[in-house]
């Protein structure tokens, strides 16, 4: 009963306006979303290695990948760095992203438009420059030798006498800070155009009676914006997470070129990316096992995120007796 | 109106025999080329091993197929003066596409190329490429790629060709043939080798007052160990001669340093059980002694990252160490490049063939342990031909053989001493057939080729005439005379295909007790725990041997 249920609401669905509205987007998400996630999965039940597609795509070795994998977390010295630095970036860059953005969004409300606007660009940089030329740029600042401009200007300061190897001498604090410092200022400007354009449709009555009773800038964004911001906090937070469990590009470059430890600068989503794109043998099962398990977390947090921050209290159907 | 019908039937009268037409050429057109698919044509040739008997035979073969273009790419890597890597193809195709227009053969090998500077690229690619039917049809790089590529089936088996071609195998030595074979079949022809000497700086050796002469007999009879080594390198140090007693290659080189293995008596290979070996004693002995030439300033900490041209060539070249560990073909590139800065303009420009003979000694890699003889290490190239050579070419799936045959017929004409001798004589790798090494000491063709009177494609003399004229010198000839017999004393690393994966495991370690984030024996212990993590390599390795307690360096 509850089958014929489903299928005759997905019946109807299909027959509906709504269908025919959303089936670009379902089509989007069906090729490169869906059928990626799904190829994955298979993968990841091959032995497929160096991209020997023709010879190892049917051969199947059941969980053999996952447990290879489960393995190498138990016993190798250099994976487990690389979750707890997953753990530490993400929370750590999470709370740079979300806060900073909001307080920058805030912030350039409160200014004038002038300078909310040349605040905003300026924050927008860091996205709007190529990876590679973005992540040079923090390169040549933590280098690790005098030629690095933290250490010139702290030597020139007489702060410190040798140069300091942020990226490899302080472990772990030293990577982590510099993969944090990078991604954050990258993720920063993402929530200040979110919170930005929220708090640019809050009624300007609401802000206009606050100060005519007397209130601050702190009482306008703790009793008005901040409560009127909820769902944009909410979708923020848990975008950024899921982002930053995935993220890889800069991280990548970093440890490439030697400016952080491989171990501590290392995180999962990179991880997986070495494991098929630049290890010595590209073990791609492997690698597409360590992905679903990511995928299967990700997809985890993403929910608990929600349920945490009451997204279904948010999106209930008003009850009708306003 | 009636104008316009007219103009219509008109114009549909056209279009109708055009269409006939069009139709009618297609007909004939596909009727010709069924009867070249299913004629009585051939797609294979029996070898015979006279080259020009089978090449002929070959184009006689594609043409009656209808084939007048066969399209092959190459792919190799390395430093900017090992280009006939590629152009010993492109060569060996001038060659033969002459021998197929003076028989009347309408065909003609066109061959596109690619080289960058890093052949681990070149494999990384082949591989990604390969299943995309993208791959290069013939490639040359290291043999220590032949293991994986083999047992993926990615390389042509070149066993059966070479059964009719034992003159031509002959030629080689038969060392370099062992290095090209994986579970006893041939997968490459070997394209150059080399050895890799240490260098040793005379001007600041002598400076601080060390005494070279007899060194390389010293090295060779393991009178001069790396204690010995280390020694000058602190006399350097303190006597202010130079910054560093020894330069190395940087964490994608690592073969070089594998030498400290053997030099320690390890080995990294079991032929009895076919597994990859981890000598504890021999490993935990090299990074000992790198971590205490790095400790004492003599090594630089950040080694393993340092920068080729920015970095590593120019400290070498400007006198900034005593030794540098390095090959054969650093010779002759610091000929052609600019890593020397003129200390009377200021300049970075390559340095003459003068000066290096003048700034360099050149010995084997010297032994730990006393007594025994000094080594080297030698990665021969190899071509290498795709199990797929051919695929880019028309009716590929019915002249497979036949593409497969002319590309190692290809590579047998790229074999030719002259070939392999002027890839020698500009890159500084040694010759890898009897035949070129004697062509090499001909006085009268090394002169032709200086002043390019030598027959070669012009697109090849004209990619390889600026390396030609700074290279070719009687300076050159001798130090490749020189170093040969290094290759008495020569080493290989093993050919497996978990092999990649254990040497960038020392690649890793080494750069952490250099970097003092690990001692030796932490680094060692790591190393163990990293092949246990991994159930492939735990079953492909032997851990053999512990850590010495008692042992000490210098």
């Amino acid at each position: 009963m509850a089958k014929s249920n489903l299928f005759s609401k997905i019946k109807g669905f299909i027959h509906s306006d709504a269908f025919i509205f959303l089936l670009p987007a379902i089509i989007l998400i069906v090729v490169f979303y869906l059928i990626p996630i799904a190829v994955s999965v298979y993968m990841s039940f091959t032995p497929l290695r160096n991209w020997n597609i023709q010879r190892y795509i049917h051969e199947f070795v059941g969980f053999e990948n996952y447990w290879r994998f489960f393995y190498m977390v138990t016993h190798d010295p250099t994976v487990q760095p690389i979750f707890i630095t997953t753990v530490v970036f993400i929370v750590i860059t999470l709370m740079v992203n979300v806060l900073g953005g909001l307080g920058l969004a805030i912030a350039t409300f409160f200014m004038g438009e002038r300078e909310a606007s040349g605040t905003q660009l300026l924050w927008l940089l860091p996205r709007m420059t190529p990876i590679a030329v973005y992540s040079m740029i923090w390169y040549y600042f933590f280098h690790g030798s005098a030629i690095g401009t933290l250490n010139s200007i702290l030597m020139a300061l007489g702060i410190i006498h040798q140069p300091i190897d942020w990226g490899q001498s302080i472990i772990p604090w030293g990577p982590w800070m510099i993969i944090i410092f990078v991604n954050g200022l990258v993720g920063v400007s993402y929530g200040m155009i979110v919170f930005t354009s929220a708090i640019s449709n809050i009624p300007k009555e609401l802000v206009i009676a606050a100060r005519v009773d007397g209130a601050s800038n702190w009482n306008i964004t703790k009793n008005i914006l901040i409560p009127l911001l909820k769902w944009h906090i909410v979708y923020v937070t848990t975008w950024q997470m899921l982002s930053l469990l995935t993220t890889y590009d800069h991280i990548f470059l970093l440890v490439e070129w030697g400016l952080v430890n491989r171990y501590w600068g290392t995180t999962w989503a990179l991880y997986i990316y070495n494991m098929a794109f630049t290890a010595a043998e590209k073990d791609l099962g492997l690698a597409a096992a360590t992905g679903v398990i990511l995928v299967i977390v990700g997809a985890v947090l993403g929910l608990l995120a929600l349920k945490i921050m009451g997204f279904d209290k948010m999106v209930k159907e008003p009850r009708g007796d306003i | 109106m009636r104008y316009y019908t007219a103009l219509s039937k008109t114009a549909g009268i056209v279009i109708a025999i055009i269409i006939i037409i069009a139709v009618a050429a297609g007909a004939y057109y596909y009727i010709q080329s069924q009867k070249a698919a299913t004629g009585k044509t051939v797609t294979f040739v029996p070898l015979t091993g006279d080259f020009n008997k089978d090449i002929i035979n070959v184009g006689k073969a594609l043409e009656q197929n209808g084939i007048k273009t066969v399209q092959f790419s190459v792919w190799s890597g390395g430093d900017p003066n090992s280009v006939m890597r590629i152009y010993g193809i492109v060569e060996a195709a001038y060659r033969i596409n002459n021998i197929w227009k003076q028989n009347n053969i309408n065909v003609e090998i066109k061959i596109t190329t690619r080289y960058v500077s890093n052949p681990n690229s070149v494999y990384e690619d082949y591989i990604n490429k390969w299943s995309l039917g993208q791959a290069p049809d013939i490639m040359a790089n290291g043999y220590t790629y032949i293991a994986s590529l083999a047992s993926e089936g990615y390389i042509l088996d070149l066993t059966p060709y070479l059964n009719n071609y034992t003159s031509f195998l002959n030629q080689f030595y038969p060392t370099l043939i062992e290095a090209m074979k994986w579970k006893g079949k041939i997968y490459g022809i070997p394209q150059d080798t080399e050895a890799r000497p240490i260098y040793i700086r005379r001007d600041v050796a002598a400076c601080a007052g060390l005494d070279l002469a007899g060194l390389a007999e010293k090295i060779k009879d393991g009178q001069f160990t790396w204690s010995d080594l280390y020694k000058w390198a602190l006399k350097v140090k303190e006597s202010g001669c130079a910054p560093w007693g020894l330069i190395h290659r940087k964490g994608s080189a690592h073969p070089d340093l594998i030498q400290f293995i053997y030099a320690f008596g390890g080995k990294l290979y079991d032929e009895k059980t076919g597994k990859l070996v981890f000598d504890k004693a021999a490993v935990y002995k090299w990074f000992t002694v790198e971590k205490t030439f790095a400790d004492h300033g003599l090594l630089p900490h950040d080694m393993m990252s340092w920068d080729w041209a920015k970095q590593i060539h120019p400290t070498v070249v400007d006198g900034k160490t005593l030794a540098f560990i390095g090959g054969t073909w650093h010779w002759f590139e610091w000929q052609t490049k600019a890593y020397y800065t003129d200390p009377k303009t200021g300049q970075q420009r390559p340095l003459t063939a003068e000066e290096v003979h003048k700034f360099f000694y050149y010995t084997l890699f010297p032994s730990g342990i006393k007594g025994k003889h000094g080594l080297t290490l030698s990665q021969p190239f190899a071509w290498m031909i795709n199990s797929k050579a051919g695929e880019q070419n028309p009716n590929y799936d019915k002249l497979k053989d036949l593409y497969h045959e002319l590309a190692f017929l290809v590579v047998v004409k790229a074999s030719d001493p002259d070939i392999i001798a002027i890839h020698s004589l500009i890159s500084g790798h040694l010759p890898v057939t009897k035949t070129a090494a004697e062509l090499i000491k001909n006085k009268t063709w090394v002169e032709e080729l200086k002043s390019l009177k030598i027959k070669l494609d012009p697109v090849v003399l004209n990619n390889i005439k600026s390396i030609i004229e700074k290279t070719v010198n009687p300076i050159n000839v001798q130090f490749l005379a020189n170093v040969t017999y290094m290759l008495e004393y020569t080493t290989f690393t093993p050919k497996h295909p978990q092999y990649p994966k254990l040497a960038s495991l020392f690649a890793e370690a080494l750069d952490q007790v250099l970097r003092d984030k690990m001692t030796p024996a932490q680094a060692v212990n790591f190393i163990v725990e990293k092949i246990n993590a991994d159930p492939d390599l735990k079953n492909s390795v032997e851990i053999v041997g512990e850590i010495p307690q008692n042992w000490t360096f210098p």
